[in-house]
């Protein structure tokens, strides 16, 4: 987790500051000046935090592997998910923990930078233009991709399927949504995609694991 | 009346094709201490998964304090302790770390002077973490954990599995602690029947999934019976007595095994079988369980014979 904030924090901070000196050093030769106004191409092209955006898919998507395997793989390959399961607590209270410490980790560690980094390309007079709230809102979108992928780990990880090629659907229907959301890009698009892929993935999860053998 | 702690009802699992748990029926009564025996693959670990409701049953059900194992609460988990095969605890975590996490789910019961005297006693460093503890090391932390809530019920799966012999004697003295206390009741699996032996008042031998033996350790030690039979000729060809379980061959002598008959229905069968004497063989736990649970056909890999 902290790893994942540490890695998000130094490319993204690097590529933003980076991509801010390019707009700053290009901007008269693209015709604008500080005021002027921007269409809505240029806005999307230089972005301040169209760069960063890509750092933080990439480091949310691996902190959601990395989180999915530490949470629900290697409790099998160390055989310790009975220790777990038998206490004074439910399937459903044990499932909530983990789901919710999953949440928090994405929380704090990625969504604390996105949050830093925003706030920086608001206020730093590097930038000829702020970024729009949208910008702020697609960031956030990105993390919880990384959590539809924590939840497509946990699914392949608690699936009971004989065959590898049916073990991975669910890190594969993550995969898929992920795809789907990058081939058309639209913010609502985007949304009812990730919305789709996190009720289908944590319906399943939640059905699986209260009713699995362990 | 003695109250019932843990019951199954044709207890039946199948893994796939094959038959792990085949109509087990149980009953454990409160405040005894239960060696649950049998081979490899014999279905205990399955058993007492069943049980504890971490598998599901194919058929049957199976109670634990009243409770189905299927719908087990968690304020019944918390009156079990349950020692895991092998155990599997977090390896991340430091003993100070398992034991705060494990004290969380048991406020009122969890007590501390009795987990910290367990600790002290197995002489074990508070702030090593579980990975860089010996199997044995492993082991009393386990049982300290499940100890420490001071459990009504406590199930242990192979706990003294790779230790030596040390090590289980420590082991097995903490089991001791828990059962001195009054009204405790213990399930434990085990290979070693000698541990069995020492610390059991009940048996339960478990074969190919299949209820072999529910009763007290003296009655399975008075049952299983090994009998020498010399002739002066070849033995009789029939051997029609009852309780029979094996029947070995020599030139001169029969041995047999024999679950139940009275000393004086052997003597008054070596006498009708035209035996030139017999000798009842006394036989430790260990001999008893192997002759037991053995396929009728087995016989010994190797056999010396006096030439």
């Amino acid at each position: 987790m902290l790893l994942a904030a540490i890695i998000f924090l130094a490319i993204g901070g690097f590529s933003l500051r980076a991509q801010a000196y390019f707009v700053q050093s290009n901007w008269l030769s693209w015709g604008l000046s500080p005021g002027s106004v921007v269409e809505p191409y240029r806005l999307t092209h230089y972005s301040p935090l169209a760069i960063t955006g890509i750092w933080l898919v990439i480091t949310s998507i691996g902190l959601g592997l990395a989180l999915g395997v530490r949470h629900f793989l290697i409790p099998l390959f160390t055989r310790t998910w009975p220790f777990l399961l038998h206490r004074s607590a439910s399937r459903q209270m044990i499932l909530g923990a983990k789901l919710t410490a999953a949440t928090i980790a994405f929380v704090v560690s990625l969504g604390s930078v996105w949050i830093g980094l925003y706030w920086y390309a608001c206020r730093s007079e590097l930038f000829m233009v702020p970024p729009p709230v949208r910008v702020f809102i697609e960031g956030w979108l990105f993390i919880v991709l990384g959590l539809v992928v924590y939840l497509g780990t946990a699914m392949t990880a608690l699936s009971k399927a004989r065959w590898y090629t049916t073990k991975i659907l669910g890190l594969a229907f993550a995969m898929v949504v992920i795809c789907m959301i990058f081939l058309q890009w639209r913010l609502s698009w985007a949304l009812a995609m990730v919305i789709i892929g996190v009720v289908v993935l944590l319906s399943q999860i939640i059905d699986t694991f209260l009713n699995r053998e362990f | 009346m003695t109250e019932t702690v843990l019951q199954t009802q044709a207890l039946t699992k199948y893994y796939g094709s094959t038959l792990a748990v085949d109509h087990l029926n149980l009953k454990i009564p409160q405040g005894c201490i239960c060696g649950f025996v049998g081979r490899n693959g014999a279905g205990k670990t399955t058993a007492i998964k069943l049980m504890l409701g971490l598998l599901k049953p194919t058929a049957g059900s199976s109670r634990l304090l009243g409770c189905d194992s299927q719908q087990l609460l968690p304020a019944i988990r918390q009156r079990i302790g349950y020692v895991t095969e092998g155990h599997r605890l977090f390896r991340w975590m430091s003993i100070n770390e398992l034991q705060k996490f494990q004290r969380a789910f048991f406020p009122k019961q969890w007590d501390d002077k009795f987990f910290a005297d367990m600790i002290e006693y197995f002489n074990l460093p508070k702030k090593r973490k579980i990975k860089h503890l010996s199997n044995g090391e492993r082991a009393q932390v386990s049982l300290a954990l499940a100890l420490a809530p001071n459990p009504e019920l406590l199930i242990m799966d192979d706990p003294t599995l790779g230790l030596d012999a040390a090590i289980r004697r420590q082991f097995l003295e903490g089991m001791i602690e828990l059962i001195m206390r009054q009204g405790r009741t213990v399930l434990f699996s085990s290979h070693i029947l000698g541990d069995v032996e020492r610390v059991s008042d009940r048996i339960v031998v478990i074969d190919k999934g299949v209820l072999r033996a529910n009763c007290s350790l003296e009655e399975f030690r008075a049952a299983v019976k090994k009998v020498i039979l010399s002739f002066t000729d070849s033995p009789p060809a029939d051997v029609d007595i009852e309780g029979l379980l094996h029947c070995r061959r020599s030139e001169k002598e029969l041995e047999l095994i024999l679950v139940g008959p009275a000393d004086e229905q052997i003597t008054q069968w070596a006498k009708k079988s035209g035996a030139q004497n017999h000798q009842i063989v006394k036989m430790n736990l260990e001999d008893q369980f192997i002759e037991f649970t053995a396929p009728p056909n087995h016989r010994r890999l190797f056999q010396w014979e006096e030439k």
